[in-house]
């Protein structure tokens, strides 16, 4: 599958500080990629690039191949940081009308917003003013907001901040269904394990410079391999401690976290295990996203 | 008036209709295909719209509209019923009073709007009781006394104290000739001298319906730019505190949001605007008020272009002043100099209006786009407004609005997305955009 979304090279300075310092990445389709970095690493910044809400010094955004402009933006769904929606208005005549700013008729919006409001789980909120839902329905409503008019990118700034773990399922679900249905999904999360979870990729920034991008299997597999032993009869994995090319990164309730060196054999190290007592695991860890994540800025 | 409602309505969606059509054109085949249906299309229709359903669904707009509805008929209705109380001046004749005499006494209520009944007293004392009791007015006791029941000071103005000022000086000549001994037919000759013509170098002052008609117009045009300059204030800067506009402006270009969002709020306006003129209309011709006559129509006419030429004007200076704030109290901050102007022009107008002396200064305040919303339709209705004068304050009206809706556009675009505090001009006008 193809890179849909192109960001070339984005620069934008505030005054002295640069919050997005050449950064360049893409998003391919059909899947959701986790956008990650701690505060202020520019996360905000770019998703707000993307839809032009932020003038940039230097960079461009293309989709297909093409400098995104408004007949671009159309066709994008945005769920922003800071969630929008008129308080006072009913929330079926609010989506109808955000569906219809995106170029929907009136009847495939109204029929969307049905569709939509049953899907994410508040079909009986339609007639209700914004501000009469809960923070979670809120969360919702807007998420239908950017889903109204089926768009080919999603983009979503803490989609999951808030929720609770029925919600991140009901929105996790649908954003991996929107990606099966062809569609790009990107969005900013601090929920690691979540984005870990949904996500078949994730993009890493930090100071508004890109740190590493790809799929969360190879983040995960890649650097030294990682090997988790327990040796029922040595817990305290003394075998261990006089291996080349083995470190004992810790200790956990009588299993071993060795680190290997490329040259090691693992073969080797669980002959050696073996002969030190009875081996009960002997497993090849992955690493956590939170690992990578850590890693990445370290 | 009607004629003229029509053309203003007509042009409007012509202009409207031409707009979009450039605008699709412009957009060219990779425009999404717009919705079908509904009374708004394209993106600037459809915010529109909004903001015309969610402002008539309002109380506020219902409750007012009533609230001034109410004004207006009240403005109306109590000056002809006050005119339909007037009693009839009774006149208590004491003693003998010549027939010219009795016809001039008639003759001097009547100059003054006042009919007059002279009633035939036995006597003096009788005549004193019934100036107490109230059934008299006034008493003339042997055509040389005239009696009052109150004293009448230097400032009263009522129809009783006129009548006795008029009736005193015309017996008092009447009483004068006959201490000249003058012959019969001198006396009539004198009784029938009639006053000169009277050439003005230039116009007068105007009285009646026309005049009260602009105080009324003036009021209208006050209290609607008032109100809609404020919903348009706090419409952007809720739009911007709720951060809706980060979601509208991912599909839409601000200036579009913009445009719908006056163009909403114009539109509830001159709709409300043309409802309290047609009530006026009907009721004043039902209750037959004098209100309407003479240039009134021509004058309420005027009040009408120059709402929506001073709304369109202000409109666009409001919305980028709503996007440089977040919250009420920056709101206040930003509104009061932004008042100023259409509260000197509206007092400066009201003093005119009710003095009908217009200056050269007030003159210029007319060709002036901030102030000329109030300022034109006084001198409309002072009848010192030519056609061609009008035609070209509200040119430059338009050419006004035309550079500060480029400037608060800019203005718009710039302060909209910045978030967190209030914006300064200085920060908007700078380089660095958003």
């Amino acid at each position: 599958m193809g890179d849909l979304l192109e960001l070339d090279g984005l620069t934008r300075r505030f005054g002295p500080l640069t919050a997005l310092d050449d950064l360049s990445f893409s998003v391919p389709t059909g899947q959701v990629v986790g956008f990650l970095g701690p505060n202020g690493a520019g996360k905000t910044t770019t998703m707000r690039a993307i839809f032009g809400l932020t003038d940039l010094d230097a960079g461009t955004v293309r989709w297909k191949g093409a400098t995104v402009g408004q007949a671009q933006r159309r066709r994008f769904g945005y769920m922003p940081e800071e969630r929008g929606l008129y308080p006072g208005m009913l929330v079926n005549e609010q989506l109808e009308y955000l569906g219809r700013l995106h170029g929907m008729t009136a009847s495939d919006a109204a029929a969307a917003v049905t569709t939509w409001l049953e899907r994410l789980g508040v079909p009986d909120r339609a007639r209700s003013k914004v501000e009469a839902l809960s923070h979670g329905n809120q969360q919702r409503v807007q998420l239908a907001a950017a889903l109204i008019h089926e768009p080919e990118l999603l983009v979503l700034d803490e989609p999951l901040a808030g929720l609770d773990p029925t919600g991140i399922d009901a929105i996790g679900e649908v954003l991996v269904e929107r990606a099966r249905e062809g569609c790009c999904v990107l969005f900013s999360s601090h929920q690691l394990d979540q984005v870990e979870d949904l996500c078949e990729a994730v993009t890493i920034i930090d100071h508004g410079h890109l740190i590493v991008s790809g799929k969360v299997d190879d983040l995960a597999t890649s650097g030294p391999r990682r090997l988790v032993v327990r040796v029922e009869e040595d817990r305290d994995a003394v075998w261990a401690r006089s291996l080349p090319g083995v470190t004992i990164s810790e200790i956990d309730g009588g299993a071993a976290r060795l680190v290997l060196e490329e040259s090691v054999d693992s073969q080797s190290v669980l002959q050696t295990a073996m002969g030190a007592g009875r081996v009960t695991e002997f497993v090849f860890e992955r690493r956590r996203l939170s690992e990578v994540f850590r890693g990445a800025l370290a | 008036m009607n004629v003229s409602l029509f053309l203003v309505v007509a042009a409007a969606v012509v202009a409207l209709r031409v707009w979009l059509r450039r605008r699709r054109r412009a957009n060219g085949p990779q425009s999404p295909p717009r919705s079908a249906g509904g009374p708004f299309t394209g993106d600037v229709g459809l915010i529109a719209w909004r903001e015309v359903r969610e402002r008539i669904r309002g109380r506020i707009l219902r409750v007012g509209t009533l609230f001034i509805l109410a004004v207006v008929a009240a403005a109306i209705v109590i000056p002809v019923l006050n005119s339909g109380k007037a009693q009839p001046e009774r006149v208590g004749v004491v003693g003998s009073l010549s027939a010219p005499l009795r016809a001039a006494v008639v003759a001097s209520g009547s100059s003054i709007g006042v009919t007059v009944h002279l009633v035939a007293e036995t006597d003096d004392q009788v005549a004193r009781e019934d100036l107490r009791s109230g059934h008299l007015d006034l008493a003339i006791v042997d055509g040389r006394d005239l009696v009052v029941k109150t004293a009448i000071g230097p400032g009263d103005t009522s129809n009783t104290a006129q009548l006795a000022g008029s009736v005193a000086m015309t017996l008092g000549v009447a009483t004068a000739y006959e201490t000249a001994h003058l012959s019969a037919r001198q006396v009539s000759q004198l009784a029938g001298a009639k006053p000169l013509p009277v050439t003005g170098l230039q116009p007068g002052k105007t009285e009646g319906p026309g005049r009260a008609t602009s105080v009324v117009g003036l009021i209208l045009v006050f209290v609607m730019l008032t109100q809609y300059n404020t919903w348009i204030l706090i419409g952007v800067m809720e739009e911007k505190s709720s951060r809706v506009v980060e979601v509208l402006l991912a599909a839409v270009r601000p200036v579009q949001l913009l445009a719908g969002k006056v163009l909403g709020i114009g539109m509830v306006a001159f709709a409300q605007a043309a409802l309290i003129v047609a009530f006026a209309l009907v009721l004043a011709k039902a209750v037959g008020s004098e209100l309407l006559h003479g240039t009134a129509p021509l004058v309420l006419a005027s009040t009408l272009v120059w709402l929506v030429l001073g709304y369109a004007f202000y409109c666009w200076v409001y919305a980028a002043a709503g996007s440089m704030a977040e919250r009420q109290d920056q709101i206040q901050s930003l509104a009061f100099p932004l008042s100023l102007p259409i509260i000197f022009g509206y007092i400066v107008s009201l003093t005119v209006a009710s003095s009908g002396n217009a200056s050269t200064f007030f003159d210029v305040l007319a060709y002036l786009p901030p102030t000329a919303p109030f300022a034109m339709p006084v001198l409309v209705g002072l009848g010192q407004a030519t056609w061609w004068e009008f035609a070209a304050s509200a040119a430059l009206s338009i050419v006004g609005t035309t550079v500060v809706a480029r400037l608060a556009a800019n203005i718009y675009r710039r302060a909209i997305l910045r978030t967190g505090r209030r914006v300064k001009f200085r920060e908007v006008l700078s380089p660095s955009t958003r």
